[in-house]
């Protein structure tokens, strides 16, 4: 388990640049620590442990506020265009997050692009409006982003392989209520979650990203890690699972016709995106790089970058099945 | 509709062939997957990992009449005879020794006999023998071509980098012209020839043990399948042909081995005795005909129960030591007795001395299994007289070992009675018999009426229709209504006692017939195969009508 943090502090909490609608701008990035996801099952989730437990409303909204005095107190907020809020949750699950804790932190970030994540079940009208109405002074054309983890568009990996809880339609119906309150769309794509093989890994992202075109406004690709605690983990340590290849993000990146943000989390590592150890490094840094840039030219550098596990991949890629997989480690 | 049809078996290991549509396979086999199981080629996401519970299984696991047949340790294991079945994902198993066994052997037990088993993407020439031995039949070429495609070069000493192949390690055709795939496709395709070779002699384990010694998960597998109480045992013979290895670690827990002293324990009746004299072994077999063996006879003179100590047997009756594997085993002579070695034999020793008291108990040993019969004697409370003065054969010893036994009274070991107590746990009287023959080619009569023989291949004994009157109950194969013509096929098998292993002798009984025979499977598989022989029929008596 993660070793218990003092409670008025953030899960965590950074300060960096990231691509928001084509710009490059300085953002804050917020993990929370909340009453945690109402869901909590997904196959591959560890922040589904990352809560306080059985804290009052009354103890769980103090326990936010003194979370945001520490942000004000850690960070000068006007040096960032904007900001991203993690709650390993939902931020507009009212049992998660208090509404008076939700305003405060809105009146906090006002004038700033916010992106804040949360399940569709919890994208209403209502609850948008009032956060908008808090942050909005106006600077941005559209100041908050609802950030959905849509995981992919197939409803049948999505339940079996996450185990996520919603489908298309909810999240379809969710961006639609988004929009209508003046939101737009921020969706999360995994890439390679337990059960599938290299290739279909692939073949489900392209396809969600066709999906999502006029949908979001801004896709994130998650190479899929294997957290501790999880069934994935339990999965991988018996060997019935591993992460995709960096080749294969490289080439999610490279065949979608929008731009993804795409941030390899542990890349280059066993638990991580990986591959073969060797050419794993820079690769990693070209996808932030990219991530960051845009820059097709850059992608297209690094999936010519000669390694002697693209053989491996490229097998991989041929010839892994269901009723044989993972081929590799 | 798919056929199996298993010509010859050792342990779980088989040959067979397996019959789709107009295709004969004969197993076990590489095939290309997509040519022999065309179903497989449209797979798409439909895995289900080793390791996932039963909810999950039941619910993503494809199911119906599927060539081949998927399966899961948690999975409904309902299935018809003369199947092929696939264990998705059997090679991540591998790695996983205890789990291997855990789930082999919850898929093996529950399973029909006559089914063929692919375990896909798993053989590799290092490992192809100890997936044979655990019963898979089916391999493809996808873990082979992958170590190509990764340029590792495959033996079945393991896998090496590529450069080994310009090393001279290989010759194949694919070596000569740099062809690395042609070369590990073709390791893999002779490693299984020779696993097949094995299989023929029986002797796959003895493959096993010199292919698994490069791989520490190879050998876990190794030991757990043999501790995994009664699933392996089950599948072994009770007599092998040729000779049993005893060259490594594994063997002390070999079914065979633990078989052997586990029934000289618990089943085998000693002859009427006061003295039994414990004796080191002999390199020949059986022991009687050894130059050393017959000076300690002329010494001892029939004035002692004899027993031989031995590793990896234990203890070896003398009645006892025509019967498989006491006159089978090669071990490597060093007179060194490793702790383990010791351990094991006086722990049976013990067992030994504790069921049969003896008044007096002489230890004509030195070295080793003095020491070993010394632990089993303080174990058991019993103070053994030693008669050895350097070597066991040196004049003094063999002196001594004669006048410590002056004045003791002559016991009769008794050859048949012996081996039917060990044999069919039950020690038949053979007041009235009379044998006769040269040993070890001995049969025994009432008058001029055979009862009994032994099979010199195997030391067991062969019962006629009247030997078996004298063996009231056990190894019995219970038939339907019908008069045996040729074998006893495993359709017609209504009951068997679940004692009986292949190789057993056995009474065929039914209301038409009575027979006897071989069995040539072991009970649990007779009452579960839908194909092959149950019993290899010596004679048939039809019985009245009534």
């Amino acid at each position: 388990m993660f070793p218990e943090r003092e409670s008025d502090r953030p899960l965590a909490a950074w300060a960096g640049r990231d691509r928001i609608e084509g710009q490059v701008m300085s953002a804050l990035t917020i993990i929370l620590k909340t009453g945690g996801c109402a869901h909590d099952r997904c196959r591959m989730c560890s922040y589904r442990h990352e809560r306080y437990n059985r804290l009052t409303h009354g103890e769980l909204e103090a326990g936010l506020r003194a979370q945001l005095a520490w942000i004000e107190n850690n960070f000068t907020l006007e040096d960032f265009d904007a900001v991203k809020i993690y709650t390993s949750g939902s931020l507009f699950d009212p049992l998660e997050v208090p509404v008076q804790a939700r305003d405060a932190l809105a009146k906090m970030m006002r004038g700033k692009i916010v992106i804040a994540e949360t399940r569709p079940e919890y994208v209403t009208v209502d609850h948008l409006n009032q956060f908008v109405t808090l942050i909005d002074n106006g600077t941005h054309e559209t100041p908050l982003f609802v950030a959905i983890g849509v995981e992919t568009s197939n409803d049948t990996i999505r339940e079996k392989c996450i185990d996520k809880g919603f489908s298309w339609d909810d999240f379809v119906k969710a961006t639609e209520i988004a929009r209508s309150a003046g939101a737009g769309v921020k969706a999360y794509l995994l890439a390679k979650p337990l059960f599938l093989t290299e290739r279909e890994a692939i073949d489900d992202m392209i396809s969600s990203i066709r999906d999502l075109s006029g949908t979001a406004d801004m896709i994130s690709l998650n190479p899929c890690t294997v957290q501790r605690n999880t069934e994935l983990e339990y999965y991988w340590k018996q060997g019935a699972y591993r992460p995709p290849y960096l080749w294969s993000i490289l080439t999610i990146l490279s065949e979608s016709p929008v731009h993804l943000t795409c941030d390899p989390l542990g890349g280059g590592q066993e638990r991580g995106p990986h591959n073969c150890g060797v050419c794993d490094g820079p690769l990693v840094k070209g996808i932030r790089d990219y991530s960051l840039s845009a820059d097709r030219e850059l992608l297209s550098a690094l999936l010519a970058i000669p390694c002697a596990c693209k053989e491996e991949w490229d097998f991989v890629l041929r010839e892994e099945r269901s009723y044989c997989m993972p081929l590799t480690r | 509709m798919t056929i199996v049809e298993v010509r010859k078996r050792d342990g779980l290991a088989r040959i067979a062939t397996f019959q789709a549509d107009e295709k004969t396979i004969h197993l076990p086999a590489v095939i290309e997957t997509g040519e022999l199981f065309h179903s497989l080629s449209h797979s798409r996401m439909e895995n289900v990992p080793l390791g996932a519970g039963p909810a999950f299984v039941a619910q993503y696991l494809p199911k119906g009449h599927l060539i081949p047949a998927w399966i899961h340790p948690s999975g409904d294991l309902t299935l018809p005879p003369g199947m092929a079945v696939m264990v998705p994902c059997w090679h991540t198993a591998l790695a996983h020794p205890r789990k291997y066994v855990e789930w082999l052997a919850a898929m093996k037990t529950a399973l029909p006999p006559d089914t063929a088993w692919y375990a896909p993407a798993a053989a590799l020439p290092s490992n192809a023998a100890i997936l044979s031995y655990s019963g898979f039949d089916i391999f493809d070429f996808t873990a082979v071509d992958l170590r190509s495609s990764q340029g590792i070069f495959c033996l079945p000493e393991g896998e090496f980098p590529r450069g080994t192949m310009e090393g001279g390690a290989c010759d194949c055709p694919g070596c000569r012209v740099g062809d690395l795939k042609a070369h590990n496709r073709d390791r893999l395709i002779r490693e299984i020839a020779l696993a097949r070779q094995f299989i023929a002699a029986q002797r796959l384990r003895d493959l096993v043990e010199s292919r698994c010694r490069m791989d520490a998960a190879q050998v876990a597998i190794l030991r757990n399948l043999d501790r995994t109480c009664g699933f392996f045992e089950k599948a072994v013979p009770v007599a092998r042909q040729g000779t049993l290895l005893a060259t490594t670690g594994e063997v002390l827990q070999r079914p065979e081995v633990t078989r052997f002293s586990e029934r000289v324990v618990s089943r085998y009746r000693p002859p009427a005795a006061d003295v039994a004299v414990l004796l080191p072994c002999s390199a020949r077999k059986p022991y009687s005909l050894s130059q050393s063996h017959r000076k300690f006879r002329q010494a001892i003179a029939g004035r002692a129960s004899e027993l031989i100590v031995t590793s990896p047997l234990g203890l070896v009756p003398r009645e006892l030591e025509l019967v498989y594997p006491a006159a089978h085993y090669n071990v490597p002579v060093t007179g060194y007795w490793d702790a383990e070695e010791r351990e094991f034999t006086g722990g049976i020793i013990a067992a030994f001395l504790e069921k049969h008291r003896f008044k007096r108990v002489i230890a004509h040993l030195e070295g080793g299994a003095l020491a070993a019969a010394e632990k089993g004697a303080a174990l058991a409370g019993v103070e053994l007289e030693i008669t050895c003065r350097g070597r066991p054969l040196s004049q003094e010893s063999l002196a001594l070992l004669d006048s410590a036994l002056s004045g003791e009274r002559k016991v009769r070991h008794d050859v048949i009675r012996g081996t039917s107590s060990w044999q069919f746990g039950l020690a038949i009287d053979t007041r009235n018999l009379v044998v006769k023959g040269r040993y070890p080619w001995i049969r025994a009569f009432r008058g001029r009426t055979p009862f009994f023989s032994i099979d010199e291949a195997t030391g067991l004994l062969r019962p006629t229709f009247e030997g078996w009157n004298l063996i009231p109950e056990g190894y019995r194969v219970t038939i339907d209504e019908f008069v045996p013509t040729g074998d006893v096929l495993a359709p017609g098998v209504v009951d068997a006692d679940p004692r009986i292993r292949e190789g057993d002798e056995v009474l065929v009984t039914g209301p038409c017939a009575i027979a006897t025979g071989r069995a040539a499977m072991p009970a649990c598989e007779m009452l579960r195969s839908g194909r092959g022989v149950a019993v290899r029929v010596r004679k048939v008596k039809t019985l009245p009508r009534t």
